[in-house]
């Protein structure tokens, strides 16, 4: 189903990849596991033999979300709750949903309060980073999962099983950062829109699978460098809809770094296969980007936006901000600060789910950057 | 010791002490520390630590109507309005000094429990942002319902409990005392037991107490749990309001008092008085809410003390799941034998408010009683309109007189 897709392909599947998930799950009799981000340890779901899904939200209209949760819930939250309560439900056998920030401590809850015949596991990650018992508790939280996982599928992992997914996982993951690694070198090879959505559609459906894609993608490149590019930073949880990659393609922005949940955070997750897996899946936990809810350490999110601005050596950082997102809202005004001490200039773009009208953003971003290729900033 | 003080005057004098020593905490030796309302308080105060709690004084600053002069100013710094008004109001306070009490002295240091919500944790790196102080920040996972994972949260919370003493420690230089603990635990216990006895006179019929009463009465608890003035407070409360309830003494007369109230999420702190009043005027009285209850802690003496506390601290309202919530919900409802329910959605607080749509239901279904669901903000009087709350509690009355479950 997803060995041979090209790059247009992969673009469609992206903005909608629930009718070939629903195919393939009725084609191999597998059952599919939605979790929302972050941190979700989606090899071990994988292990037993059921296909982890992100749930990434949907771009249909709210219906029934809103009676569980009001208007100053994330969009993302609330969409991610109208994906499974009005559309995609029946896809999914369970859900292991994550706890991070105020508007997700109870979630798990209203999920499985409606959707009583599914399972419903919550993720405890620890929302502190800096202890040793961060790690202690990641590993119990990983065990408590297998245990469950095992409970309901009536399975035992197998350190087999275990290896072999996170091989595939991994080999996921390396081929996303070659692909990446090509794009930023060579921005008219590879699009924003295209990357951006091939690194989505691996959190969605089945690596072993797509990775033959990703592969074939990349050997078929003709490399070309492209003219009159800016390059730039991505910060942020995740950024939708998919259609501001077009207006970043437009602009002939060129994403050389960024700090994503469904991004580089994703990319540097790849579990160590030498020693025992769990204790490796429990520490890359701690070698993972800054994801605001996790992290307890105040300066990190700066400190890190601003290696990477060095490191790549981009002209501007574009911060992705998701309305009602409040883990984001009480760090943005100091790093906008912090970052304009830094001299860094800095375009903010407030992004909802369900979003139809991109024209503002357009114009912002638009105005933003003449400005800065004035040398106004 | 205090036999003349009333509760009232009992109050005020460990509050006005609680902030000289406060104010005074560096003369004496002593380090501020910010904390959480619902936070394990207990080793700070072993470890003579001063708890400040910013949630407190900005209570004192919404209820006095200063919500808006100062969620404004930080909202011009770039803060957005739908934040708690707790942590707007108090970076307010930070840019401006504005304040209706003398302030709060700055924190050296900050313990962020996220029992209660996330929104402290990122309040807490906000200031020490601003000051350059550590957080330690006491993670407490959501208390699902599996007994082995409540075992591991446990354990996973006493490994924290021993880190933030580590912690304290190395900013204090000062060894920790766990006799001195175990003193302060036997405080804290005695004045959990007398405070859930206070707010358990609700149940009497007419209640001697509404939930008005209950707010202002937790304060003592909040503050200064793990004291003996604690426990002298609350002992002194607690005979005053049997008083009350032998000579038959109720919010409302007994002959008046018609709806048993439950009210879930916080007050709307600026119309605190006047909600009382109107309802009042219907025969309502609010007994109780979840949020009253979260300090009445229910310590075991005989377990070690960091295991006490541990329980204790993440099985609170707000940290356990919406099914637990609903079951101490429907047991407050059969033991102060309430007969309506008003469910407010604080737009300023997402950790209690994005559960109750789902507990609302969970509620009306198992006791058959309609609710009165409003939204608002606690504290931010641009979301608050006058007339309609005003006609959604005279027809919520009336549905309640139409369907004629008012109290025998
Ligand atoms: S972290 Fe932000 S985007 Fe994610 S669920 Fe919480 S509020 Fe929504
Ligand atoms: S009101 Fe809610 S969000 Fe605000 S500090 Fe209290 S618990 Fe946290």
């Amino acid at each position: 189903m997803w060995e041979s897709l090209n790059l247009k392909d992969v673009v469609a599947l992206a903005r909608d990849p629930y009718p070939s998930i629903r195919q393939w799950a009725r084609d191999t009799g597998k059952k599919v596991v939605g979790s929302t981000i972050a941190d979700v340890p989606e090899e071990v779901i994988y292990a037993f033999d059921l296909l982890p899904v992100t749930i990434l939200g949907t771009h249909k209209p709210l219906k029934k979300a809103p009676s569980h949760l009001p208007d100053n819930a994330c969009s993302l939250a609330r969409s991610n709750l109208e994906l499974a309560l009005s559309y995609e439900g029946d896809l999914f056998s369970g859900f292991v949903l994550p706890q991070v920030c105020d508007t997700t401590q109870h979630l798990s809850d209203i999920w499985r309060i409606n959707f009583p015949d599914k399972y419903v596991e919550s993720y405890l990650a620890p929302r502190q980073a800096d202890r040793p018992s961060a790690r202690y508790w990641v590993k119990e939280e990983i065990e408590r999962l297998i245990a469950s996982l095992g409970e309901w599928t009536g399975k035992t992992l197998t350190n087999e099983a275990l290896t072999a997914s996170i091989l595939i996982h991994n080999e996921n993951k390396r081929l996303l950062a070659e692909l990446y690694e090509i794009k930023k070198k060579n921005p008219g090879t590879i699009t924003n829109k295209q990357f951006f959505a091939m690194m989505k559609l691996s959190l969605q459906v089945d690596k072993a699978e797509f990775n033959k894609s990703l592969k074939s993608i990349k050997d078929g490149l003709k490399l070309k460098k492209g003219k009159g590019y800016t390059d730039v930073i991505l910060v942020g949880i995740t950024c939708d809809p998919p259609e501001i990659f077009d207006i970043f393609d437009e602009l002939k922005l060129n994403i050389v770094g960024d700090t994503l949940v469904d991004g580089t955070r994703y990319l540097r997750g790849a579990p160590s296969l030498n020693g025992d897996l769990i204790d490796a899946m429990a520490d890359r936990h701690f070698h993972r980007g800054f994801f605001s809810p996790i992290h307890d350490d105040v300066f990190k999110n700066f400190e890190e936006v601003k290696k990477l601005y060095k490191e790549t050596k981009a002209k501007a950082i574009i911060y992705v901000h998701i309305e009602f997102c409040e883990s984001q809202e009480y760090d943005l005004p100091d790093l906008k600060n912090l970052i304009k001490k830094e001299g860094i200039p800095m375009h903010v773009l407030d992004t909802e789910y369900q979003t139809t009208s991109l024209s503002h953003v357009l114009t912002r971003a638009q105005a933003f950057f003449e400005s800065l290729k004035g040398g106004s900033l | 010791m205090n036999d003349k003080l009333t509760s009232k005057q009992l109050s005020k004098k460990i509050t006005d002490e609680y902030m000289e020593d406060a104010f005074h905490a560096h003369d004496n030796g002593k380090l501020i520390g910010y904390t959480t309302a619902i936070s394990p308080v207990e080793i700070f105060v072993a470890h003579d630590i001063v708890p400040i709690y910013p949630e407190n004084h900005a209570v004192a600053n919404l209820t006095a109507k200063k919500g808006v002069e100062l969620c404004s100013v930080v909202e011009g710094m770039g803060y957005t309005n739908h934040l708690c008004a707790y942590a707007r109001s108090d970076l307010g306070y930070r840019k401006t000094g504005v304040t209706v009490t003398r302030g709060i002295p700055d924190a050296d240091l900050f313990l962020a429990c996220n029992a209660q919500c996330f929104t402290l944790t990122k309040w807490f790196q906000v200031l020490a942002r601003q000051g350059g102080q550590p957080v330690f920040v006491f993670d407490t996972p959501e208390h699902v319902m599996n007994k082995k994972a409540r075992e591991e949260i446990v354990k996973y919370c006493v490994l924290q409990l021993k880190e933030l003493i580590a912690f304290l420690e190395e900013k204090t230089k000062k060894k920790f005392d766990y006799d001195r603990l175990k003193e302060v635990m036997k405080y804290s216990a005695a004045s959990s037991i007398l405070y859930k006895e206070f707010l358990d006179m609700a149940q009497y019929k007419p209640s001697p107490i509404s939930i008005f009463d209950a707010l202002i009465g937790m304060a003592i608890a909040v503050y200064r749990r793990g004291t003996p003035e604690c426990v002298d407070y609350y002992q002194t409360l607690v005979n005053e309001i049997q008083a009350k309830v032998d000579q038959g003494i109720g919010v409302l007369p007994k002959d008046q008092e018609k709806y048993r109230l439950y009210w879930e999420n916080l007050p709307v702190w600026f119309k605190f008085s006047d909600h009382a009043k109107m309802l009042g005027s219907y025969g309502g009285v609010i007994l109780t809410s979840l949020y009253v209850h979260a300090w009445s802690f229910d310590f075991d003496l005989n377990k070690d003390p960091l295991v006490t506390l541990a329980e204790n601290y993440v099985n609170r309202f707000s940290n356990s799941t919406i099914e637990d919530r609903a079951d101490m919900a429907t047991d407050l409802f059969k033991k102060y034998s309430m007969n309506g329910m008003i469910m407010f959605m604080n737009r300023s607080c997402k950790a209690v408010s994005f559960a109750v749509p789902t507990l609302k239901d969970i509620l009306t279904k198992r006791t058959g009683i309609p609710a009165l669901v409003f939204e608002s903000d606690m504290g931010d009087q641009r979301f608050y309109a006058e007339s309609q709350v005003r006609t959604r509690i005279e027809a919520y009355f009336e549905t309640l007189d139409r369907l004629g479950t008012a109290a025998a």
